[in-house]
Formats: C-alpha cells, sequence, structure tokens
C-alpha cells in the first residue's frame, strides 16, 4: 500500500514548508494494495534529521498538537483532511531536514508499522540572525544579492517603495507596522522564489550581533563607515542606485558586535509601552528610528534606508516586536478596537480598510506617482493576503482568528497558541 | 476619538514632556540627558515648542558634544515619522545646513551626512569646496566624497579623479574609486587595476565590483584570466569566482574545462575559507 | 545692455550677474526664457544642484516682473513634476508675477503642495547661491500657499483640497498662518467678486501649444536614419529598421533620473499608453519606443530591467533602446531638451513624441505631463495619413480635426461597392470604382480577411474575361487582363516594384473595357441562341430593358470593378506591411 501526503493541501514540492501556525494537509491512498478492506489505519510521525525540524499533529481545526496522530483512510483514495504545524522551538535548518512518515500495520499477524509514504518538508522560521547556522546564513546572503543582482534585479523595486516620496504611506501614522509587515513578506516571497530554504532573519538591536556583522554576513565598517565584505560574500557586488556598495558606521564608537544598540529600548520596555495599539505604534520612535539612527549611513535617513540589506533585519525585529505584543495582549482581530488605531483623521493608506500602497497599484496624489512592483508576490503555501492586502489583513498573521488570514510566517519565539 | 485613549494620549504627551523637561535639564549628567532624549524623539512632533527645544540644545555649542549629538540624533529619529515630523522639517534642515559648519567636528560630520542622505544642494556645494580647497574642509576627503557618492548627479567625477591620481590618503583614493564605480569613462582604469597585483585587495575588489557594472564582458574575462593564475592571491581569485558564478553565463562555464580545472585546484590549495566557495561553486557544474 | 556669452565656462556669478542684468533692464526679459532652455550651453557639465541654483535664480528674476504667456510652461513644469524644493519655491513665486490668474493654474499650484509638502526645505532668495540656514526663511509650502492666496476665487475648485491640507495639522507654524490666509482670501474672494467666467478653466491656447504640438516642419530622419541602437534584448537596429513603416511614439528616459515624477513616472505611462494601444486593437500597429539619454551606463540589461520593474511590454515592436553611436545626432534630430555632466544626464524636461510612418517628429508633447489618450490619438491620426500627406514636402495642415471617418472597413468597402453597384454605364461604374474604391479603401483600416477575398474575385475576373474571349474569338481583351493581373500580383511580391500595380489596373481597365464594351454581337447571339427565350423572359419579368450588349457591358464592368478594388487593396496591404517586422 502506498499513500500521498499533501502539505499545505498541495501535492507541489513548493508547498512543504510550515510554521508553527497550523498548515491544513491531506492524506489519501494511491496504491490499495495489500489492503482488502475499505479503510485503514495510517499512523503520521515526524522524522528528523539530526539537527533538523520536528513537526506535530492534530485531526481538527482545535484541540492540542501531538507528536502522532493516527488516521482512518480510504483505501478508494479519499481524501483525509489534518494539520500539521513545527513543533514550536525546534525549526528546520535546511529544506527537508525533517518528513512526515505515513506508517500503517500490513501484516495482520504482526503489529509492526510500516512505512506506507512520506514527504519532506522544512519549519521554516523567522530567526535571529546571531542563531543562523553558516548553511542558513550562507544561502540568505546569496539570495539577497541575487535578488540584488548588482542593481539589475528585482531588489530595485524594494529600494523604490521605501524613499522620500513614498514615505507618507508608511511612516508617521498607523499603518507603519501593517506596511512594512506586508513589505517584508513581499520581500522574503520574492527570496524563497529564489531559495526556498530562505526565511527573513532579524538583528536584536537591543543585544550584541557578533555573528551578524562580520565579512561573511553583512559587513564590517571601516574607520570611514564603508562597509567590506568578504572575499567570497556575494554581498560584495551590492548596488543601488547605481552606485556599489553600502556605508554604515556605528555612530559614537559604538561596536555592535560586543553592545547592544545605545539608547534602544529592549525589548521588555518595547512591550511595556502599552496594552493598545494607539499606545505601541509610538515603537516607531523608539526602537525602531532609534535603532536606525544609531549608524552613520544609508540607514540613517528614511530615503535611504532601504539601500541597506541591515534595514530588512531592523524591521524584522521590528515587526517581531509587535508580533510579540499581539501574542502577549491578543491583538490579532482588526475588529477589536485595541488592536489599531483607527481614526477618521487618518490619511490614505492607514485605515483599517484602505488598500497599501505600492501593491494596489494606486499612482497620483495622494497616493505616490508611480507603483514599483506590481501586486504583493504569492506564496504557494498560503493565499493570504492576497495580490493587493488591506491594512488589516496584516494582523492575523498566523491565522488566529481566521485560518485563512495566515501569512505563512513565524518566529522563532513567537510560539502559536 | 473615546475618552479613554484620549487621555492615554494625554498621558503619554505628559511623559514625553517630562522626559524632555528632564533631557533639557543642566542638572542631569550628560548620559542622564542622553537616554532621556533618546526616549523622547516623538515628542518633537507633538509641540513646535518641544521641536524648538531640542533644536536649542542642539545649536548651543555651550552644551556637551554628546548631549548636542543626541539632540541631533533625536531630531533624526522623530524624521522617521513623515506625516508627524512634517511641521518640523523646515526648521530640522535649516539647523543641520547650520550645524554644518560648527566647531566640533563630530557635529560637522553628522550634520552633513544627514544632509547628503538628503542630497542637499548646500551640503554637496560645502563638501566639493572641501575638496577642492582642503583649507575650506569641513570634513576629512574621504568622507567627503564619501558623502559626495549618495547622489551621482552631484558633480564629484571630475574632482574623485584628481584624488585618485594625487591621494591625500588610501582611504580617500578608494573612496575616490568606489565614487567613480558609476562613471562610464573609468572603465579602463578599473580593468587596469583589477590586474595589478600590486594594488590592494580593496581596490581590486572595487575594480571588479565597477568592472562588472561598466562593462560586465570584460570582467568575465578578466575574472577568468585571474582565476586561471595560480600566482594571483587567493582574495581576488575568490572574488573572480564569486563574480563568475553570479553574473556569469552558466553554459559557457560548463564548457569552459580549463576554468573548471582551475577552481579544482582552488579548491584542493587555497585557505579554507576559500575551499568552500571553489567547492560550492565546483558542485553547481560538476554534477 | 553689455551683451555676455554664457558657456559652459562661464562662473557661477557671471551668470546670476547677467541674470540679474537682463531682468532689470527694459525690453530684454525675454531672454531669460533662453536660460531656462535645458541645453542651453550653459548648463553643460554642470552638476544637478548647481544646474537647480542657475535655473532657480532665473525663475527668481522672472518673479520681479510681469510674466508673460511664454514663460508659463515653465513655470507650470516645475510645479508639475518638480521635487527640488527650491525651484518649486522659485516658480510658485514668479507665477504671482503672471498677470492673468485663472482657475487653470489652481490644479497645477495644488499638485505642487500635494508633492512637496514632505520635503518643505527653507529656502532663500535673497542672492544668487545663498541657502538658508534660518527658520524664519521662506520653503516651497509657504510659496504655494501664498499662491493659492493670490489665485483667490479661481482657487475654488481646489479649495476641498486646500481644507484637508490646513486640518491635517502637519502644516509648519508658519505655512499655517499662510495656509490660514489662502483660505481666507479664496473664501473672502467668492463672497465679494464675481469670477470672470471668460477667463475660463482652459490655460492660454499659447501655453497649450508650447507643450503640445503636432509638428508643422516634419524634417526627414535621413540624416539619422542608420543611427544604430542596441535593444532591451542586445539586439543591434538602426533607427530606420525600428522606426519607418508605422507612426512610433517615443518616449526618453534614463535608469538613474532620482526624480520618480519624471522618468520613472514616464516610462510607467508608457506601459499604459502600450495597454490602450492593445485594447484597440493597434498594439502591432503603433509601435512604442523608450531611449535612455545616458547609453553609456544604461546597457541593455538595466534597460531590459527597468522596463520590465514598470510592466512595459517589450519586443520587436516596443522597444527599450540605447544609442550606440552619434548621441549628438540623436539630440540634435528630436531637438531634446537635456544636458548633461560628462555623460550622466544633469537636467532634463518630461518629452515624448510621435514619429509618422517616414520616422519624422509628428508631434511632441514636453514640459507637462502628457496624458497617455491624447498621445494614443496622435499616433492613430498619422496611422490613418492619406499617402499624398505622408509624401508632402510642404508644411502640413494645422491641427484643425480630421473629417470623421469610420472605423469599419467593412462599412467602406460596402459603400464603395454599393455605389459602384449603383446601375449606370460601364465606364461610370469604373469611374466610381477607381474614385471611392481605390481612395477609400486607402484610407480606412483593411481587415486582412478582404485580401484572400478579393484575391478569389480576381481570379473570378479572370476567368470570365477568358470565357468571353473564347465565346467572341476575340483574344485581346482576356490577354491584356490577364497581363494586367500578373503585374499587380507582382506588385505585391517587392516593394521596388510597386508600380508595377498601377500599370496593372491600366491593363485591367483597358482589356476588361474590351471585353464589356464588344462590338461583335456574334458571341453574345451564339450564347443567346442556346437559351432562347431567357433573355425575354428575364425582361418580362424584371420590366429591365436588358439587351445582349448590355449584359455584356455588366460583365465587363464586373470585370473592371474587381480589378480596381483588388489593385487598391493590395497595394494598401503591401505598404503597410512592407516595413513589418525589423530585426
Amino acid at each position: 500500500m502506498k499513500v500521498e501526503l499533501q502539505i499545505n493541501n498541495s501535492a507541489s514540492p513548493q508547498a512543504r514548508f510550515v510554521g508553527w501556525a497550523p498548515s491544513p494537509c491531506r492524506i489519501r491512498v494511491t496504491n490499495p494494495m495489500g489492503t482488502l478492506l475499505p479503510t485503514t489505519s495510517v499512523q503520521l510521525r515526524s522524522v528528523s534529521a539530526s539537527g533538523g525540524g520536528a513537526v506535530v499533529f492534530r485531526k481538527d481545526t482545535a484541540g492540542a498538537f501531538a507528536k502522532t496522530l493516527t488516521l482512518t483512510v480510504p483505501t478508494n483514495g479519499t481524501t483525509v483532511s489534518f494539520f500539521v504545524a513545527g513543533k514550536f522551538g525546534q525549526p528546520s535548518t535546511t529544506n527537508g531536514d525533517v518528513r512526515i512518515e505515513a506508517r500503517a500495520r500490513l501484516n495482520l499477524l504482526s503489529a509492526a508499522l510500516t512505512s506506507v509514504g512520506f514527504v519532506p518538508l522544512m519549519v521554516r522560521i523567522r530567526k535571529n540572525a546571531e542563531s543562523l547556522t553558516t548553511g542558513e546564513r550562507d544561502r540568505f546572503v546569496a539570495a539577497m544579492a541575487q535578488l540584488n543582482n548588482q542593481g539589475a534585479g528585482r531588489f530595485a523595486d524594494f529600494r523604490n517603495m521605501h524613499t522620500d516620496v513614498s514615505s507618507p504611506q508608511a511612516h508617521g501614522a498607523p499603518a507603519f507596522l501593517p506596511w512594512h509587515r506586508t513589505y517584508l513578506l513581499d520581500l522574503e516571497r520574492e527570496l524563497q522564489a529564489i531559495d526556498a530554504s530562505v526565511a527573513l532573519p532579524y538583528w536584536r538591536f537591543d543585544q550584541p550581533a557578533p555573528n551578524l556583522f562580520t565579512p561573511d554576513f553583512l559587513g564590517v565598517a571601516d574607520a570611514n563607515g564603508t562597509v567590506q565584505f568578504s572575499a567570497t560574500n556575494p554581498l560584495q557586488f551590492w548596488t543601488t542606485d547605481g552606485v556599489q556598495g553600502v556605508v554604515r558606521g556605528p555612530r559614537n564608537n559604538w561596536d555592535p558586535t560586543t553592545q547592544p544598540g545605545p539608547t534602544v529600548i529592549t525589548e521588555a520596555q518595547t512591550l511595556a509601552i502599552g496594552t493598545a495599539y494607539p499606545a505601541f505604534r509610538t515603537m516607531e520612535g523608539n526602537p525602531h528610528g532609534t535603532a536606525h539612527t544609531r549608524w552613520d549611513g544609508f540607514i540613517r535617513s528614511i530615503g535611504t534606508a532601504a539601500k541597506d540589506p541591515l534595514f530588512f533585519l531592523l524591521h524584522c525585529n521590528v515587526d517581531r516586536l509587535w508580533a510579540k505584543w499581539q501574542r502577549q495582549n491578543s491583538r490579532f482581530d482588526p475588529a477589536q478596537a485595541a488592536s489599531y488605531d483607527s481614526n477618521p483623521a487618518n490619511p490614505i493608506g492607514h485605515n483599517l480598510t484602505d488598500t497599501m500602497w505600492p501593491w494596489n497599484g494606486v499612482t497620483g496624489a495622494p497616493r505616490p506617482p508611480t507603483a514599483p512592483g506590481g501586486p504583493l508576490a504569492v506564496s504557494p503555501c498560503v493565499s493570504a493576503p492576497g495580490p493587493q492586502p488591506r491594512v488589516q489583513s496584516s494582523l492575523d498573521y498566523q491565522g488566529v482568528v481566521n485560518a485563512l488570514s495566515r501569512e505563512g510566517f513565524d518566529y522563532d519565539d513567537i510560539r502559536f497558541a | 476619538m473615546t475618552k479613554k485613549r484620549k487621555a492615554a494620549k494625554a498621558s503619554r504627551k505628559k511623559t514625553s514632556r517630562t522626559r524632555l523637561s528632564a533631557a533639557l535639564s543642566a542638572k542631569q549628567t550628560p548620559k542622564q540627558r542622553v537616554a532621556m532624549l533618546a526616549q523622547a524623539p516623538l515628542a518633537v512632533c507633538e509641540s513646535d515648542t518641544n521641536m524648538q527645544a531640542v533644536l536649542g540644545v542642539l545649536r548651543n555649542t555651550a552644551e556637551p558634544t554628546e548631549v548636542r549629538l543626541a539632540a541631533m540624533d533625536t531630531m533624526a529619529t522623530a524624521a522617521f515619522s513623515v506625516v508627524a515630523f512634517e511641521p518640523c522639517r523646515n526648521d530640522y534642515i535649516a539647523a543641520l545646513r547650520e550645524m554644518s559648519q560648527d566647531p566640533s567636528p563630530e557635529i560637522r560630520e553628522s550634520a552633513l551626512g544627514l544632509l547628503a542622505g538628503e542630497k542637499d544642494g548646500f551640503a554637496q556645494k560645502k563638501l566639493l569646496e572641501g575638496l577642492k580647497s582642503p583649507e575650506k574642509a569641513l570634513v576629512r576627503p574621504e568622507k567627503a566624497l564619501q558623502l559626495l557618492g549618495y547622489d551621482v548627479h552631484a558633480e564629484s567625477y571630475a574632482v574623485a579623479r584628481d584624488i585618485v591620481e594625487n591621494p591625500p590618503s588610501d582611504t580617500a583614493r578608494r573612496e575616490a574609486l568606489r565614487l567613480l564605480s558609476a562613471d562610464a569613462r573609468s572603465a579602463p582604469l578599473f580593468e587596469k587595476l583589477l590586474r595589478d597585483k600590486n594594488e590592494k585587495r580593496e581596490i581590486r575588489q572595487i575594480s571588479a565590483s565597477a568592472l562588472q557594472a561598466l562593462n560586465p564582458t570584460k570582467l568575465q574575462d578578466h575574472a577568468r584570466a585571474l582565476l586561471l593564475d595560480d600566482s594571483d592571491y587567493d582574495d581576488i581569485r575568490a572574488t573572480s569566482l564569486e563574480a563568475i558564478e553570479q553574473f556569469g553565463d552558466p553554459a559557457h562555464v560548463a564548457k569552459d574545462s580549463d576554468l573548471l580545472q582551475s577552481v579544482e585546484r582552488l579548491s584542493t590549495t587555497a585557505p579554507p575559507k576559500y575551499k568552500k566557495g571553489a567547492k560550492h561553486f565546483l558542485s553547481k557544474y560538476t554534477r | 545692455m553689455h551683451a555676455l556669452h554664457l558657456s559652459a565656462t562661464s562662473s557661477e556669478e557671471e551668470f546670476a550677474g547677467y541674470v540679474d542684468a537682463i531682468a532689470a533692464a527694459p525690453g530684454c526679459r525675454g531672454r531669460l526664457l533662453d536660460l531656462l532652455r535645458e541645453d542651453h550651453p550653459v548648463y553643460d557639465q554642470r552638476g544637478g544642484a548647481t544646474v537647480s541654483r542657475m535655473r532657480g535664480w532665473v525663475l527668481v528674476a522672472l518673479a520681479r516682473g510681469p510674466v508673460s504667456d511664454a514663460a508659463l510652461p515653465f513655470l507650470l513644469e516645475e510645479l508639475d513634476t518638480g521635487v527640488d524644493p527650491y525651484l518649486v519655491a522659485a516658480a510658485a513665486r514668479a507665477l504671482r508675477s503672471y498677470p492673468h490668474p485663472r482657475p487653470a493654474l489652481a490644479p497645477f499650484v495644488m499638485r505642487a503642495l500635494e508633492q512637496i509638502r514632505y520635503r518643505d526645505d527653507p529656502v532663500s532668495f535673497d542672492e544668487y547661491g545663498a541657502y538658508a540656514t534660518s527658520t524664519s526663511a521662506t520653503g516651497p509650502v509657504r510659496e504655494i500657499l501664498e499662491t493659492l492666496a493670490w489665485l483667490g476665487p479661481h482657487a475654488r475648485g481646489v479649495l476641498a483640497k486646500l481644507q484637508s491640507v490646513a486640518r491635517s495639522r502637519g502644516l509648519a507654524k508658519q505655512a499655517t498662518a499662510a495656509a490660514d490666509r489662502a483660505l481666507d482670501a479664496i473664501h473672502t474672494a467668492i463672497g465679494n467678486e464675481s469670477v470672470d467666467t471668460d477667463s475660463c478653466c482652459e490655460l492660454p491656447r499659447s501655453v497649450i501649444s508650447a507643450c503640445s504640438w503636432p509638428r508643422t516642419d516634419r524634417r526627414d530622419a535621413n540624416a539619422i536614419e542608420s543611427l544604430p541602437f542596441e535593444d532591451h534584448d542586445g539586439t543591434a537596429v538602426t533607427f530606420e529598421a525600428v522606426f519607418r513603416g508605422h507612426p512610433t511614439i517615443v518616449v526618453f528616459f534614463y535608469t538613474r533620473c532620482d526624480n520618480p515624477l519624471k522618468c520613472s513616472l514616464t516610462v510607467t505611462k508608457l506601459a499604459r499608453v502600450q495597454r490602450l494601444l492593445a485594447e484597440r486593437g493597434l498594439a502591432d500597429r503603433i509601435h512604442t519606443a523608450a531611449i535612455t539619454y545616458d547609453p553609456g551606463f544604461d546597457s541593455a540589461k538595466r534597460l531590459a530591467a527597468y522596463g520590465r520593474d514598470r510592466a512595459v511590454r517589450m519586443d520587436g515592436r516596443h522597444r527599450m533602446l540605447r544609442a550606440t553611436a552619434d548621441v549628438n545626432a540623436l539630440r540634435a534630430h528630436f531637438r531634446l531638451g537635456v544636458n548633461f555632466i560628462e555623460s550622466l544626464v544633469n537636467r532634463h524636461r518630461v518629452e515624448a513624441y510621435v514619429l509618422d510612418a517616414q520616422g519624422r517628429l509628428a508631434a511632441s508633447f514636453e514640459r507637462l505631463l502628457w496624458d497617455e489618450s491624447a498621445i494614443v490619438e496622435r499616433a492613430y491620426e498619422l496611422l490613418t495619413e492619406s499617402t499624398e500627406d505622408i509624401h508632402a514636402a510642404g508644411p502640413r495642415a494645422d491641427d484643425r480635426a480630421l473629417p470623421p471617418r469610420s472605423d469599419s472597413p467593412a462599412v467602406g468597402v460596402l459603400a464603395s461597392a454599393g455605389v459602384a453597384f449603383f446601375p449606370k454605364c460601364a465606364v461610370c461604374w469604373a469611374t466610381y470604382v477607381s474614385m471611392f474604391g481605390v481612395a477609400g479603401l486607402e484610407r480606412i483600416p483593411f481587415p486582412a480577411w478582404l485580401e484572400p477575398v478579393l484575391a478569389i474575385v480576381m481570379a473570378i475576373n479572370l476567368a470570365f474575361a477568358w470565357l468571353r474571349g473564347w465565346a467572341t474569338g476575340r483574344m485581346h481583351g482576356p490577354l491584356l487582363v490577364s497581363a494586367g493581373a500578373a503585374a499587380i500580383l507582382a506588385s505585391r511580391a517587392a516593394p521596388a516594384w510597386e508600380r508595377l500595380g498601377l500599370s496593372g489596373v491600366g491593363l485591367v481597365l483597358v482589356g476588361s473595357m474590351m471585353c464589356a464594351v464588344d462590338s461583335r454581337r456574334r458571341g453574345a447571339e451564339r450564347v443567346l441562341a442556346t437559351h432562347p427565350g431567357w433573355i425575354d423572359r428575364t425582361r418580362q419579368k424584371a420590366g429591365l430593358r436588358v439587351t445582349p450588349v448590355s449584359l455584356n457591358r455588366l460583365a465587363g464592368s464586373w470585370n473592371l470593378a474587381i480589378s480596381c478594388l483588388t489593385t487598391s487593396v493590395r497595394r494598401s496591404t503591401r505598404r503597410r506591411s512592407a516595413a513589418g517586422e525589423a530585426r
């Protein structure tokens, strides 16, 4: 007997990625040889490679997860649904380092279970850049370099989405966090189109980062603030606005490899800013703005910040802080007043039901004159938030309120439930 | 807005004002004041009074430099909140221009750095004047060149070429070359520098990257030649390998047995950090 | 006043002195406009910021006296697409010196406010090259608000937007006061004065024509027909190969342009133009091209990436191009509004052009943001130009509206056929067909399906001619018709043999008439003898006077009509597809 397992309800290998939030899956018998009964009992279990990820299972949309799951599967090929999630705290480090194995009792005289099918997958999680393996780091850096393609790649769109002209769409008003969450998601999906095993890492700016600011990762600034990369680092060809290189120097004798960002408030302080969104979003000032301005160089000003790859790791941490605050205060539901800062005076693009530029393709005042990048990149794993997301669609990123809102990313230290 | 939210907002504003007052108070130590300023960046957007108070600290040459720099950082942080910062920008830019001529070199460099990021014509004019007439320089030449590189339209190519010919320092020469990496006329210069084994690694690396931007075909030819030259430095050969891997024509490379053999040798004789790159390269072409 | 020849080596101080002098000299202010030409030699080899300082000073000089209609496009341009705070502020200030405030100016001013409000940098007009370092300086937002106050009741159309800006509380303290003054001025003026409706909502015609016009001097493109380009695929092509044989919409840009309201928006709009063309089924007949000002840096790879990122269609009919030689000749031919520092653009205007099928400039859209539908319409007019218009050496007629035409080819053909077949004598039929068939068919869009139909009809015509010849024993007619048909077919085969088509028409005409006007009744009578009484019965039923001669004439005229129709259609087809897809 053979079975087929589909992750995210898709037979495509591109869809074999899960996070902490449950992913819908299904199983069906493809070859019933060896069984005479109309149904068969199949046990699912997680098999991890050394250092690899692990997954857990549950049958329904609610309930506890377990290490194994036994399903009664018709032998006529009808599918049976179930859910898979990454086991919190055990993410993958490479693609396919965990697999779901289906076993069944094929010999009536023996209780032994025989493997009848398996599917490799990845528990793909956004991690602290400090904790990446060498392989994870190198794959991320290679994908970023390829996206940049020395200025001729799709990265140019991401650079052009974050300029002085477009900044009112995303800054100084309530949609600051939703816009940047969507921006990061768009970039991450483009990276995954290059290498599906890549997830965006984050920079804990309130902690030292000795592994991040190295020649093999995001580079080391010289005395003049010009970032140096190793000879094997593909980021050495990084180009934006037709000019090569990255300018990023730590200010005021700060050493980011041994010290946290000076005067940047800690994670605990950030999460304590307030339990309602209007208060919490003031984190745009500190720690967000402060993390930007601890440096000289591109990342210090809004019009040039997106020229530096570090920008995306900085904002990934900003987003993680928001996600953690949401988990802490149960702020996933847009209908809940405290989840957002709705105000009639909000400018366009900052109301819950507004579509967000540039993905909405709307141009001309009050929106910017052009809309680089087109619609939001699609994912083979999830359908949310759609090609033209609204502000509200970014709140329920894990699908807590509505499973269909799941956006397909998770953070290493924020569980689903 | 509900009463509760209004009250919360008022409370936040009060907290910001308190912090700002503490930051402005000479009774606090400089370190305390720096910390207070960092905690209230959005307070400058809340009222003209707050903004003027912070700008007042920035302008006051009697204040400790670290406190003045913290005031500048507070304004720069607040500037990220574009919509909220709108009423402040006019005064902010005026203050930065004023500070670009401050007696303190750190204040000048910080102010010019922020203005250069805005492609401010005033800053560009001052930086160019300083490069042409060193007695008027407000920052080091390498910093001036770096800041002029924010805007390709900044009229800096001629002075950069002069500095390449007559560099006041190695760093200045390197920054001048980096700036010229977008100058189509400089492609022959980069070819020459790339093949010069007497040049420093970073100069040759800048040249490789510049040549890839200005004349990719030439760079691929040179990169190949460098890889075939076992007598050249491993680091520049590693950069060449990276250039071929990223930008080369895979079909062409797959048929180039000399190149693949050379990379094979690199994968066995080079230091460990370069071996890995060579092996990764070979894994793509010798499956 | 002492004349000064400004050049690239003139110092900024010399420039400023000259500007101040001519601004103050009576009768010399018109020279200020010449200094606003982007390609003026004085801007050559200057950086972007320097050019902004210089141009801004000219605008400030304009503000000191009455601003003419001729100057208005330069001011509106800066408000429409400017991102430099100094230039926008200067333009807003200068506009207040225009003697005719009118509603049409308000949208430009309001748009400038929306675009510059988050870059309200302080500016100084006190002296040349001064940058404001004080908080008491002016800025673009303040200048724009003062201009809105100056517009008074003419700004009522943007009152709601201005109120929204004022309510947002995002304005600086001094700008808030200016906004309140503007609102008061508009409200007060609306209340007290009657707006002169004759001043209209349109810009002065001279202003419109300064920015967008059909070119009356369509110089030929012979000088640059062999200019080499490389397209987005790296394919080498020439000017002639790209631009001859069809109208083309051309825009200019460069990838390092840092004003999103210019190049990035221009190329994005080109993509919209392409979609409009596709919706109207014209994408294969009206081509588009985006040519870079910066061919040294904008490689094929960069062109392709830039176009791809803006959803531009790129193929053999729609290209992104860089000139690989003779860049100056290209600039001269298009009279481009651009200048450079070394190879990098330091300033350029928004410009789009429509070339006719001979590659000549037929329409220009300059300075102001052009409308996608308008440019498509211009190109469409060129598509339907007559042969006489295309070959005319003299100036083309002005931009009066062309007579309406049917877009439906079927209507045109049926109309021609209907007129042709209205009862009349054979010679009249031939005449009508020649006039309406040939002339009409060549002027309407030709549907591809008609060609094989007419080819079949021509074959039928030939067969009838031979049948009649055998019947009458006179072969001259059929031979001439055959020769004519052969000549028409040969003219289709190669452009060089186009004139054979005309000869073919003549031969078919003569041969068909010979067949038709047959004085030898023997043939007809022989036919009739095999079908006795048929004519009489037919005549009685139809009540027509049908005779053997008229029958022959009918047949002959049919032959002639079909020959002429076929010839004209074939000529049109061949001409339209001769340029084809240049490779």
